[in-house]
């Protein structure tokens, strides 16, 4: 074989990538247009929510395309590889990275339009801002529709570097500032600890395609796979730190509560989405015969993060430290449903798209009584908000609620799930640490809802909201109340979601 | 692939540890320490410091050296393609076209935002009358 040979060019398949193609253009062509034209703020952003539109239609197609790709017969294989597999398999076209887009995709319209009061008082840098918003969406979709550890990296960074910008964007506050570098110091330090992790699996298993590592390890019998070993436990503590699960979650509360107000919620959800994504698609695709060897980490990271993420959030009074370590405990409930394997891919997607929306929806109440360009958030200014904004104090609580698990809210249906799953797989202790962590979980919830209803109001009016954030508010509690009551599309919508 | 594989690393790597360690080690060991204020001070080639060092650095080097660095790593990529140029053919154009697109819109988004030039105090005239009201 010559050398002209190898360098056949790889299968081209846009379709695959189509989503992220939009975003990444449409980031491209916000700077510039803004740059050339200083086009007014509310038309940029308005560009932005079409491009997330046009992405999230691509989206669509691919579902239809995934749907098609399922009832492929023997003889359509080729076509199916070439399809399913573009880009000599750095790509992969299926169910599980068609949710990651959908949930991504929602996110970031839902975080545009609750935070969009930030991108007005950022004034020269709202495209910045926005496009940056883009980007770190782009990364994280690609994170989750790759099946090559080096895209899957590259993806984490491309990400990971837009949100630490994002946290520091209002540059005038200190807080922000801090924000910033404390995320990017520690988040620098979980990219070189997952990338080592890539670095030991390809020793260990001589290839960085997922699938591939599946075949090979089907195919030898290892009688030393120390490597391998350290390899996956690095890359589960990598994608641990990117979703916040404790032990490795010291960030999460700091760079919630510094962070400009009106990005946090996007923030938080887009590393969610895109950390959970990329570590089902490694553990269930590339290790799924090793469950008996990483399945007792995840679930020691995940009892954890449970109890530790619930007990200090009931002493924090800042409620946006609250919903930081709140996510600890939610990362310790998802990583509840991972312990199961593949079996639990379709709730643990469930659980990620209301929990995530929640997450936006909660900080954009936040952002609209506490200010969306600044820093922290007090308990005091949401004491008797019922009565001097009682539109956000009925989303807030419907939000709040279905962050606890409430019956008849979407976090019910979602924590039933992933409980559901672990204990058919055996991890009964794990489940009863899970429970325990929810009940424990509802006093400071509830503490939040009871300091806007029954609480004497301060003397702070709060600003109203404009439309884009009570329309996104609205949506997000809708979706928390219809899919609690109605869960069956969404179910069997994320139980399609499993990884090729 | 087995752990073997990677003895000779291990042995360069322990190698090395032991190295450079008793080179810091010995010349701690026996060279002779007489200090005295000129040896002490910092070298500046030769001439005595006469005020503290600026607190403040003008970062004007930044952005430049920042826009190097992509405009650096793209020659990289062009080389490797160019290197291989009738092999790769129109798939290699396209591919290197695509990508020479973005670094383009880097280079005007930079310059019509005013990195390049070199006079910061300029660099208002590249905003809008609001904008220069907030800053």
């Amino acid at each position: 074989m010559t050398f002209a040979q190898v360098l056949t060019p790889p299968s081209v398949g846009w379709i695959a990538i189509a989503p992220e193609i939009v975003l990444g253009v449409g980031a491209a062509l916000i700077l510039l247009f803004d740059v050339q034209y200083k086009p007014k703020r509310t038309h940029l952003g308005l560009a932005t929510a079409a491009i997330v539109a046009t992405a999230f239609a691509f989206a669509i197609v691919q579902y239809d395309r995934v749907q098609t790709l399922s009832q492929a017969t023997a003889d359509q294989a080729a076509d199916f590889v070439a399809t399913a597999f573009p880009f000599d398999a750095m790509i992969v076209l299926d169910a599980n990275a068609v949710f990651g887009r959908f949930a991504m995709l929602l996110v970031t319209g839902l975080g545009l339009a609750a935070g969009w009061r930030l991108f007005e008082r950022l004034g020269a840098r709202a495209a910045e801002g926005l496009a940056l918003m883009l980007l770190s969406a782009t990364g994280f979709m690609f994170m989750a529709s790759s099946t090559h550890l080096m895209m899957v990296f590259l993806g984490l960074e491309v990400g990971s570097i837009a949100l630490y910008v994002l946290a520091g964007i209002t540059r005038e506050r200190t807080e922000s500032d801090e924000a910033a570098i404390k995320y990017f110091l520690l988040g620098s330090v979980a990219s070189a600890v997952f990338i080592y992790g890539v670095a030991l699996t390809y020793a260990g298993s001589g290839s960085m395609n997922l699938l591939e590592i599946q075949g090979v390890l089907a195919r030898n019998i290892f009688t030393r796979p120390a490597v391998l070993l350290i390899g996956i436990a690095l890359m589960v503590v990598g994608m641990g730190f990117k979703v916040s699960a404790a032990p490795f979650h010291s960030w999460a509360p700091d760079v919630y509560q510094g962070a400009p107000g009106g990005i946090v919620g996007y923030m938080a959800a887009a590393a969610k989405i895109g950390g959970f994504a990329a570590l089902i698609r490694i553990l269930f695709t590339a290790f799924p015969d090793f469950i008996s060897t990483w399945g007792p980490l995840v679930a020691g990271i995940a009892a954890l993060s449970m109890l530790l993420g619930s007990t200090v959030a009931l002493v924090q009074d800042d409620i946006r430290r609250m919903l930081g370590y709140s996510g600890v405990a939610h990362a310790g409930f998802i990583l509840t449903g991972v312990v199961a394997g593949g079996a639990g891919t379709g709730e643990v997607w469930f659980y990620l798209g209301v929990y995530t929306v929640q997450l936006v929806g909660a900080f954009g109440v936040v952002a609209a009584v506490t200010g969306a360009a600044t820093s922290g958030a007090g308990i005091d200014a949401f004491r008797g908000l019922s009565k001097r904004a009682p539109f956000l104090a009925a989303t807030f609580t419907v939000l709040l609620l279905g962050m606890a698990g409430l019956p008849l809210t979407s976090g019910f249906v979602a924590k039933f799930g992933v409980f559901t799953e672990a204990w058919q797989a055996g991890y009964e202790w794990l489940v009863i640490v899970a429970v325990l962590a929810s009940v424990i979980a509802f006093f400071f919830y509830l503490r939040v809802i009871v300091a806007m209803y029954m609480e004497e109001p301060v003397d702070e009016a709060v600003a109203p909201p404009g439309i884009s954030v009570r329309a996104s508010l609205a949506l997000a509690s809708l979706i928390t109340i219809v899919i609690g009551i109605v869960p069956g599309p969404l179910l069997s919508l994320a139980g399609e979601a499993s990884p090729l | 692939m087995t752990l073997n594989d990677y003895l000779p690393l291990l042995v360069m790597m322990v190698l090395a540890l032991v190295f450079v360690g008793a080179a810091v080690l010995i010349s701690r060991i026996f060279s002779p320490k007489r200090p005295t204020v000129e040896k002490s001070a910092p070298y500046e080639s030769g001439i005595l410091p006469e005020t503290e060092p600026a607190q403040r650095f003008p970062v004007k080097f930044y952005m430049v050296a920042m826009l190097f660095v992509i405009f650096d790593v793209e020659i990289i990529f062009l080389f490797a393609w160019a290197s291989r140029f009738n092999d790769l053919g129109w798939y290699g154009i396209g591919a290197v076209a695509i990508f020479t697109a973005f670094v383009l819109e880097t280079l005007a988004y930079v310059w019509k935002r005013g990195a390049l030039d070199w006079n910061v105090k300029h660099r208002a005239r590249y905003m809008t009358a609001a904008d220069r009201e907030a800053a």
